[in-house]
C-alpha cells in the first residue's frame, strides 16, 4: 500500500527550492486564497442582506409558511426583512375546545432575531479582517497568515454556531421577553411564543399553559433552560406557578440561511487548508523569519 | 487559598510571541500595557526620556485579548481591566503583576469604558462595555458582574465604539455610543445612576443614523465641548455635538483604512490608519477663510442652498499639519492610541502595537506645525521596541536553561528547545531541540548552572545524556509514567517534526522503537485512558500535524490505527472500551467514530448529532486536549494544572476531588508531585514555538522538610523515622495504597488537633505510627518479592530529598537575595550560608491565583538601575527594598533579643539552621501578604492573632500529620505561630506595606535583607569567638571565599570520579539490610548535611545517575 506522501517528498527539497515554494505560497497562493474567500464571504454577507446606511425600504421582505408535519394545530404567516420579523399572522386552533385564535404582530412592532443580526455581525467582521490585505499586501511570514486565519475563523465559527445552535432559555424568561407584547389582539395569558432559527429554519414554538393552584400537590419542580420545553414543565412567573400543557413547534425553511451555512462551511475549510498548506512549512518559518 | 510558590522564570533566547491586539499606556505615563492574540498581557516600563523596556508578562487569559482598559482611578489604584475573545475578564494591578479579580462572562467585549461618578455612587466605579452583544453592558469594576444594561429601543445592534462625554458646560455625564450599522446613539449617565442602581431600563434619549458603517471610533472635544469627532474605516467626521449636524466630512486616500482618532486641542485632531500613519489635522473655519468675502458669499450661499443643510452647514474644512509613518517592516494591522497630557511632566503621546509585537510611539508637540512651504511636517518616532530586543539586550537574563549544554558541544549558537518534560521523580529535565537531540539533565543541577555564578565547571561538569535519533526538531514529549503508573519508568516517547514516534530506555539510552508515521510533524503525544482495556493498554495516541490520529501500541511495536480523514485540526479523542471504538472529535465540531480492530471509519458526523455524541460518550474515558497546536494556545492551561497540582501539596487528600485536576492525566500526578517542593514547569509559547521554564518553589513544603531533616538532626525521633520511609515507599509502585492508608490514619488524627493535648496526640500518633510501620513493613516484604534492583532505585530518592531540600533551600536563597547592596554581606553569605551569587538578575513571578501568575522579563531591572549600577545592584527589585529593609530593622529591634538564641545555640546545624530561619521568615512573610486584606485590616492585634492561627490550624488540618511533628518542636512552634509578642509588629509592618501596595517580592526581598543582615552579624560574633570550630565544620581551613570555591570545585570533580564508586556502596548497603537499614540511613543524613558543607558532590553521589545500575525492565 502506498501512500502519497508529501513529508517525505519536502526531505528530499533542497533548502533553496523550499524557500522558493514557500515565497509562491505567500505571495501568490495566499492572496489567491483570500481572494477566493472574500467572494464567498461576500456571497454570503448579502444573503444577509444588510442595508448600508439602515435606509430599511432596501432590504426586501420575505413570506415564509409555518408547517409542520405532525401537527396542524398552528399556522401561520411570518414576514422576515433582514433580521427583523416584521409581520407575523399566527392561527391557532385550541386542542380543548376546537377554539380558533388569530393572532398577529402589531403594526409598530418588529421581532429582532437576535440569531440572524449576530451571524450577519459576525460575517462582515470576518470580511472586515480581510480588507486591507489584497494583492498589495506582502506576507512576510506563515505565522503572519495562521493569526490572520484563526482570525477569521473564529468569526465565522461563531457565525455559523449562531445559526445552528438556538439560546436555551427558561420559560420565564420567554415570558419576560416583551414577545407577548407584540400581539394583536393580546395573547392570552395561558399561551407563550418563541422564535429562533435552527440551522436553515425559523422556528415558532407555542407553549400552552395551565396554571398550577397553589394548594397543588404536585411537586413544583421548575425547569432550566432549553431551546424546546417539553409539556409538564413548570415555571413560576409573577408569582404564579404555571405548567406547560401542550408544546406546538412550526418551522419553515429560510432558502438563504441555509446558503449561508454552506457558504461558511466552504470558507471554514478554505481557512483551515490554507493554514495545513502554511503548516507544511512550518519546520522552515517558525525558525528563519523572512 | 492561596499557594505559597515562588515561581522564577527561565527564558529562552528567543522572546515569546506577543501580537499586539490592545494597547494603553497608564496615567501614571510609567506603563504601557499591551494585551495580545497569544493572550497574555505584557508590562513595559516607559522612562521619563520615553524608553520602552519590557518589565512583565502576565498569564491567566486562555484567548486572544480584545480590549484593556483603566479599571479604577488611576492615582488610588494602579488597576488594568483586560477582556478576551472568550468572554474572560481580569482586572490586574499593573504595578505588581497580581490578578485582582477575574470572573468569565457569555459576553465578548470590544471596548470598555471606565466610569466613576463619587457624589453619586458607592463602590468602586462601573465598567461600561460594548462588543458582539446588543448595546451596552455596566459591569461592576470590583465584582466583575454584570449590574445592568443601557438599552436602545430604535435598531438596537452590536456597538462598535463609545466614549464618555463629560462636560461642564452641559452638567450632565453621557454615553455616546455608535452601533455597527452606524448609528448614534446618546445615553445619560450621571442622571440615571440611580435607576441603574434600581435596575430600571434605561433607553436612550438619542438615536441617529450616521449614515455610514463601520465605526473605529467616537471622540468628543473637551477642548470646545462642542465638536464630536467619528472616526468610519473609510472617512471620519465631525459633527456639532448640540444638534450631531455634520460639520466636516475627510475621506482616506485609496486603499487606507482609519482605525482611530483623538481630539489633540481646540479644532485640532489627529486621526490615525491601520497600517501604521497618522496624521494631524487643523480644522479650519471655511468662511474665515475666505477673508472679506465671507460675508458677501455666505449671504449668497444661503440663498443658493436654502434647504440643503448639510451642505451649508460643512463650515469646517481639515488642513493636514502633521503626520508620523513607521518606515522599516510593518506588519498588520497597527493598534494605536494617544495620550493627552496637558500637565508637566507628561507628553502627548502617540502610540502603536504590531501584530509583530513591536511598540512604537511618537512624542507629539504641544503645537504641531506644519513645515515652512506649508507642506505637513514628518514628526519622527520616539522609540521602538519588541521583546526580542529586551531578549538580545539581556542575554545573561535570557540565557535558556541548557542553553549552555548545547553550546558546549559544538560551540556555535545553541539549537533551542522546542519541547521539554520534567520528570519528577527523577528530578530529571528532558529537552528536545530543534537540532533533533533530546538533552537528559538533572533539573535542579541544570537550573543552578543556570542561575548562579562561579560555577562554570560545574557548568561543564552538569551530568547529561543526548538521545539522537530525531533528524530534525523534536516537538513534544511525553514521560508516560508521571501521568500512569503502568508504564515503566524507564521510558519515554518523543516525536519529531520528521513524523518519528521514538519510544526511548532514558536509562540505557537506546531507542526502543521507532514509528514512521509519514503524517507531518507530530504535533501532540497523549495517553489512553487508565480504564482502557485494550491489548494491555500500553498504548500512544499521537496526534499529527495532518490532523491523523496514530494509535501505537509500545510494546507490540506497532501501530494499531491511524485514523486520517479528519478534515480539521483534533480537538478531543475519546475512548469507547467496550465497543473498541475511538471518539475524535474535531475544531469544526464534527465527530469521527473509528473501530480500533479494523482501522475503519465507523461514522462521521456533524452538528447537533456529533455533539450528541460526544456528550454521551462523557463517562467513558477521555483526553481532552485544548488544542492541538501544542504550540499550547493556552500555556497558562499547562500552568493551571501544573498549580492545581501544586495546590495538592497543601492540600493533600483533597487534591483528588479538585474537578480539574490534571484533566489528561491520572491521579498519582498529585502524589508524586507532593513529594517534591521543586518543579519545573515548561511552558510553549503559541505561534513561535518558544519553550521557556519556570521554576517553582514550594515554601511551605520546603520549611516543613528543612524542619523535618533538622529535627532528625537533633532528635532521631522514631516517629521521623518512619515517616520518611513511607514517604520513600511512596515513590515506590505501592506508593497509591499506602498514601490512601496514610490520608485514612491523618483523618482520624485531625479531630485531635483541635484540643491541643500534646501528650495525647503525642501517643495517638505513635501508635498511629506503629501502625504505619506495620504497612510499612507489609510495603517492604512486597517489594522483597520485586528484583532487589528496584529497591535500589527507591532508596536513593529517599536520600536525594534531603539533600535536594537543602540545595533547593540554597538555589531559591540566592535568587531571593538581594545580592550587590553590600558586597561585605555578599561574602559573608556566601561563606556563611554557602550559598552562591547569581550570574544575573532573576525573573521572579508571581502567582496570584491557581490560574493567573506574572512573570518577570528581562531588562526588568533595568528601569530601576541605570548602565552603571547595573554591576553593582544585581538582583535588586526596586530601591524601595532598601528602606523597607532598614524599617524593618527598626521594627524587629526589640525582638532580635529574645530570639537570637536560635542561631547560637546549636553550632553543628549552623547553616542549615539559617536557612531554615531565613526560609521561614520569607514563608510567614508570604503567608502574611497572602491574607484577605479585611482580615489583616482588623485593628485589633489580638483578633489578626487569632485569625493566624486559625489559619495554622486550618493547613495543619491538610496536612496533620506534620503537625504532631511540629508538636515535639517548641522551637518551630513559637517561631511560626506568633504567640512571640515581637512577631506581631512584623506583620502589623509587613501588613502595612501591603496596604501601600509593596509588592510581595519587595518585601521578601527587604526581610531577607534585614534578616541576614542582622543573622550574619551574629554569625560574625560567634565565629570570631569559636573560629576554630567554624573552621572545622567548613571542612576547610581557608576562610576566604575563593579558594574555598575551588576546594569546592574540587571535592565536586572527586565526587564526579567517585560516582561509580559511591554507587556500589550504596547498593551493597541496600541489599544486605532491609527496613532497619533504612533507619540507619535516614539517621545519617542530616549529618552529613552538616559536615559536608559543599552542597553539590553529596547530591551528585546520590543522585540516581547510580539507576544506571540498576536498569531494570520490571518495574
Amino acid at each position: 500500500r502506498r501512500v502519497f506522501e508529501p513529508e517525505s517528498l519536502l526531505n528530499n527539497y533542497s533548502p533553496t527550492i523550499q524557500e522558493e515554494e514557500f515565497k509562491w505560497l505567500l505571495q501568490e497562493e495566499v492572496h489567491a486564497v483570500l481572494k477566493q474567500l472574500q467572494d464567498i464571504l461576500k456571497e454570503a454577507s448579502h444573503r444577509f442582506a444588510l442595508s448600508v446606511g439602515g435606509s430599511e425600504a432596501a432590504v426586501k421582505q420575505e413570506n415564509f409558511m409555518l408547517g409542520s408535519s405532525s401537527t396542524d394545530q398552528v399556522k401561520g404567516v411570518l414576514t422576515l426583512q433582514g433580521d427583523a420579523l416584521c409581520q407575523a399572522d399566527i392561527n391557532m386552533k385550541m386542542p380543548r375546545n376546537n377554539q380558533l385564535l388569530h393572532f398577529a404582530f402589531r403594526e409598530d412592532k418588529q421581532w429582532k432575531l437576535q440569531q440572524i443580526q449576530d451571524a450577519r455581525n459576525h460575517v462582515n467582521q470576518a470580511i472586515y479582517l480581510l480588507t486591507n490585505r489584497d494583492v498589495d499586501y506582502q506576507f512576510k511570514t506563515g505565522s503572519e497568515v495562521l493569526k490572520l486565519m484563526d482570525a477569521v475563523m473564529l468569526q465565522l465559527t461563531r457565525a455559523r454556531n449562531r445559526l445552528t445552535t438556538p439560546a436555551t432559555l427558561t420559560l420565564p424568561e420567554i415570558a419576560s421577553s416583551g414577545l407577548t407584547k407584540m400581539f394583536t389582539p393580546a395573547l392570552p395569558s395561558d399561551i407563550l411564543v418563541n422564535f429562533y432559527i435552527n440551522l436553515n429554519k425559523l422556528c415558532l414554538t407555542v407553549y400552552q399553559l395551565h396554571a398550577l393552584q397553589p394548594n397543588s400537590t404536585k411537586h413544583f419542580r421548575p425547569a432550566g433552560g432549553s431551546i424546546l420545553h417539553n409539556p409538564g414543565a413548570m415555571f413560576e412567573f409573577g408569582s404564579q406557578r404555571y405548567e406547560v400543557s401542550h408544546v406546538h413547534k412550526v418551522e419553515c425553511v429560510v432558502p438563504w440561511l441555509n446558503d449561508a451555512l454552506v457558504f461558511f462551511t466552504v470558507s471554514l475549510q478554505l481557512c483551515q487548508q490554507l493554514k495545513d498548506k502554511i503548516s507544511v512549512f512550518s519546520g522552515y518559518w517558525n525558525y528563519r523569519p523572512y | 487559598m492561596k499557594i505559597s510558590v515562588q515561581a522564577v522564570a527561565l527564558w529562552g533566547k528567543r522572546a515569546p510571541s506577543h501580537s499586539i491586539t490592545a494597547i494603553m499606556v497608564t496615567e501614571d505615563q510609567q506603563t504601557i500595557v499591551t494585551g495580545s492574540q497569544e493572550g497574555q498581557i505584557c508590562l513595559w516600563n516607559l522612562s521619563s526620556e520615553l524608553k520602552i523596556s519590557s518589565r512583565e508578562i502576565l498569564f491567566g487569559h486562555t484567548a486572544s485579548v480584545t480590549c484593556l482598559a483603566k479599571a479604577r482611578d488611576f492615582e488610588k489604584q494602579p488597576y488594568v481591566v483586560s477582556a478576551t475573545e472568550n468572554g474572560e475578564m481580569c482586572v490586574w494591578n499593573v504595578t505588581s503583576g497580581q490578578c485582582i479579580e477575574n470572573a468569565k462572562l457569555p459576553y465578548r467585549h470590544t471596548a470598555i469604558s471606565y466610569y466613576h461618578c463619587s457624589f453619586r455612587m458607592t463602590g468602586d466605579g462601573w465598567l461600561l462595555c460594548c462588543g458582539e452583544y446588543q448595546d451596552v453592558l455596566i459591569i461592576d469594576a470590583k465584582t466583575l458582574a454584570v449590574l445592568h444594561t443601557l438599552i436602545s429601543t430604535q435598531s438596537s445592534d452590536w456597538i462598535n465604539c463609545m466614549c464618555i462625554v463629560h462636560s461642564t458646560r452641559i452638567q450632565e455625564d453621557s454615553l455616546v455610543a455608535v452601533s455597527i450599522t452606524g448609528d448614534l446613539k446618546v445615553w445619560d449617565l450621571s442622571s440615571s445612576v440611580s435607576s441603574i442602581q434600581e435596575r430600571q431600563s434605561v433607553y436612550e434619549n438619542e438615536s441617529k443614523s450616521l449614515d455610514c458603517t463601520n465605526c473605529r471610533a467616537v471622540r468628543f472635544c473637551t477642548y470646545t465641548e462642542r465638536l464630536l469627532l467619528v472616526v468610519f474605516s473609510y472617512c471620519w467626521k465631525v459633527y456639532d455635538y448640540c444638534d450631531f449636524s455634520l460639520l466636516c466630512t475627510e475621506f482616506s486616500q485609496r486603499g487606507q483604512c482609519f482605525a482611530g482618532g483623538e481630539v489633540l486641542a481646540a479644532y485640532r485632531l489627529i486621526i490615525w490608519t491601520e497600517d501604521g500613519h497618522s496624521y494631524i489635522y487643523q480644522l479650519l473655519n471655511r468662511w474665515a477663510q475666505m477673508g472679506n468675502s465671507h460675508k458677501k458669499y455666505s449671504g449668497l450661499s444661503k440663498s443658493i442652498y436654502p434647504t440643503d443643510g448639510k451642505v451649508l452647514k460643512e463650515t469646517v474644512y481639515p488642513h493636514l499639519l502633521c503626520s508620523t509613518d513607521v518606515k522599516e517592516y510593518k506588519s498588520f494591522p497597527f493598534i494605536m492610541g494617544f495620550m493627552n497630557e496637558r500637565k508637566e511632566p507628561f507628553y502627548k503621546i502617540l502610540f502603536a502595537g504590531e501584530a509583530s509585537g513591536r511598540i512604537t510611539i511618537w512624542h507629539i508637540p504641544d503645537v504641531p506645525v506644519s513645515t515652512l512651504d506649508g507642506s505637513p511636517k514628518e514628526i519622527p518616532v520616539a522609540a521602538a521596541w519588541t521583546l526580542q530586543d529586551s531578549f538580545d539586550k539581556h542575554q545573561s537574563m535570557s540565557e535558556g536553561i541548557i542553553d549552555h549544554l548545547c553550546a558546549s558541544k559544538d560551540g556555535t549558537e545553541s539549537a533551542a528547545v522546542i519541547s521539554s518534560v520534567y520528570i519528577p521523580n527523577l528530578d530529571k529535565l528532558v529537552c528536545g531541540c530543534e537540532d533533533g537531540k533530546i538533552f537528559i539533565t538533572l533539573a535542579l543541577h541544570a537550573a543552578k548552572a543556570r542561575l548562579l555564578e562561579n560555577i562554570s565547571l560545574l557548568k561543564h561538569t552538569l551530568p547529561h545524556k543526548i538521545l539522537k535519533g530525531h533528524s530534525c526538531s523534536v516537538t513534544c514529549l511525553l514521560y508516560p509514567y508521571s501521568k500512569s503508573v503502568r508504564f515503566d519508568p524507564s521510558w519515554l516517547v518523543s516525536g519529531g517534526q520528521d513524523s518519528c514516534v521514538i519510544w526511548w530506555d532514558i536509562f540505557t539510552e537506546e531507542i526502543l522503537h521507532q514509528f514512521t508515521l509519514q503524517a507531518g510533524p507530530v504535533m501532540n503525544l497523549l495517553l489512553s485512558p487508565e480504564c482502557y482495556q485494550l491489548k494491555d493498554h500500553r498504548i500512544v495516541c499521537s496526534v499529527c500535524s495532518d490532523h491523523s490520529v496514530a494509535l501505537l501500541h509500545l510494546q507490540e511495536r506497532m501501530c494499531l490505527l491511524h485514523a486520517r480523514k479528519h478534515l480539521f485540526p483534533v480537538k478531543m479523542i475519546k475512548f469507547h472500551p467496550v465497543e473498541n471504538l475511538l471518539v475524535v472529535g474535531c475544531e469544526d465540531d464534527s465527530v469521527y467514530i473509528w473501530e480500533i480492530e479494523t482501522g475503519t471509519l465507523e461514522r462521521h458526523e456533524t452538528g447537533e448529532m456529533a455533539k450528541a455524541i460526544l456528550t454521551s460518550f462523557e463517562d467513558s474515558h477521555c483526553l481532552v486536549m485544548d488544542s492541538i497546536l501544542p504550540v499550547s494556545q493556552n500555556s497558562q492551561r499547562h500552568k493551571n494544572a501544573a498549580y492545581k497540582s501544586s495546590s495538592s501539596y497543601k492540600l493533600g487528600a483533597l487534591s483528588c476531588n479538585l474537578p480539574h485536576a490534571e484533566k489528561s492525566s491520572d491521579k498519582v500526578t498529585g502524589t508524586i508531585h507532593v513529594q517534591w517542593p521543586f518543579t519545573i514547569l515548561p511552558v510553549k509559547t503559541k505561534w513561535n514555538n518558544v519553550s521557556f521554564h519556570v521554576l517553582l518553589f514550594d515554601l511551605e513544603k520546603l520549611v516543613e522538610l528543612l524542619l523535618s531533616s533538622q529535627l532528625n538532626g537533633l532528635k532521631s525521633s522514631n516517629s521521623f523515622h518512619s515517616y520518611d520511609t513511607l514517604k520513600r515507599a511512596k515513590s515506590t509502585a505501592e506508593k497509591r495504597t499506602l498514601t490512601l492508608k496514610r490520608n485514612k490514619t491523618s483523618g482520624c488524627l485531625s479531630p485531635m488537633d483541635g484540643q491541643v493535648n500534646t501528650i495525647f496526640t503525642n501517643q495517638v500518633h505513635r501508635d498511629n505510627n506503629a501502625a504505619r510501620s506495620l504497612e510499612e513493613s507489609g510495603g517492604i516484604k512486597r517489594q522483597k518479592k520485586l528484583k532487589s534492583s528496584k529497591k535500589i532505585r527507591m532508596q536513593p530518592s529517599g536520600k536525594i530529598d534531603a539533600n535536594i531540600t537543602t540545595d533547593t533551600a540554597k538555589l531559591l536563597l540566592s535568587c531571593l537575595l538581594p545580592w550587590g547592596v553590600d558586597k561585605e554581606l555578599d561574602n559573608l553569605c556566601v561563606r556563611y550560608l554557602d550559598i552562591l551569587r547569581l550570574q544575573c538578575p532573576v525573573s521572579f513571578g508571581l502567582v496570584s491565583n491557581e490560574n493567573h501568575i506574572s512573570l518577570m522579563l528581562p531588562g526588568w531591572n533595568s528601569a530601576h538601575c541605570g548602565v552603571l549600577e547595573e554591576h553593582t545592584l544585581i538582583n535588586l527589585v526596586s530601591r524601595k527594598v532598601l528602606d523597607l529593609s532598614n524599617r524593618y530593622t527598626t521594627a524587629a529591634q526589640g525582638q532580635i533579643e529574645k530570639k537570637n538564641g536560635l542561631e547560637n545555640d546549636v553550632e553543628g546545624t549552623q547553616i542549615s539552621q539559617t536557612i531554615f530561619s531565613l526560609l521561614r521568615k520569607v514563608a510567614l512573610v508570604n503567608k502574611i501578604v497572602d491574607m484577605p486584606f479585611e482580615l489583616t485590616n482588623g485593628i485589633d492585634s489580638s483578633q489578626k492573632l487569632e485569625f493566624i492561627r486559625n489559619r495554622w490550624r486550618n493547613t495543619e488540618i491538610f496536612s496533620p500529620s506534620f503537625h504532631s511533628f511540629y508538636g515535639e518542636s517548641s522551637n518551630y512552634k513559637s517561631g511560626s505561630r506568633f504567640p512571640d509578642p515581637g512577631n506581631i509588629s512584623l506583620v502589623k509592618l509587613i501588613s502595612c506595606w501591603r496596604e501601600q501596595s509593596v509588592k510581595i517580592i519587595e518585601t521578601i526581598q527587604a526581610v531577607l535583607l534585614a534578616e541576614v543582615q542582622r543573622s550574619m552579624k551574629t554569625l560574625k560574633k560567634t565565629s570570631i569567638i569559636s573560629q576554630p570550630v567554624a573552621m572545622v565544620e567548613n571542612g576547610n581551613g581557608e576562610m576566604s571565599t575563593l579558594p574555598k570555591i575551588e576546594q569546592t570545585e574540587q571535592t565536586e570533580l572527586q565526587y564526579i570520579k567517585n560516582i561509580p564508586l559511591a554507587t556500589p556502596v550504596s547498593v551493597v548497603k541496600h541489599d544486605s539490610c532491609s527496613n532497619s537499614a533504612n533507619f540507619q540511613e535516614v539517621e545519617d543524613m542530616p549529618d552529613r548535611c552538616v559536615l559536608e558543607e559543599s552542597e553539590s558532590p553529596d547530591e551528585m553521589k546520590s543522585h540516581p545517575w547510580m539507576s544506571k545500575v540498576c536498569s531494570c525492565k520490571v518495574c
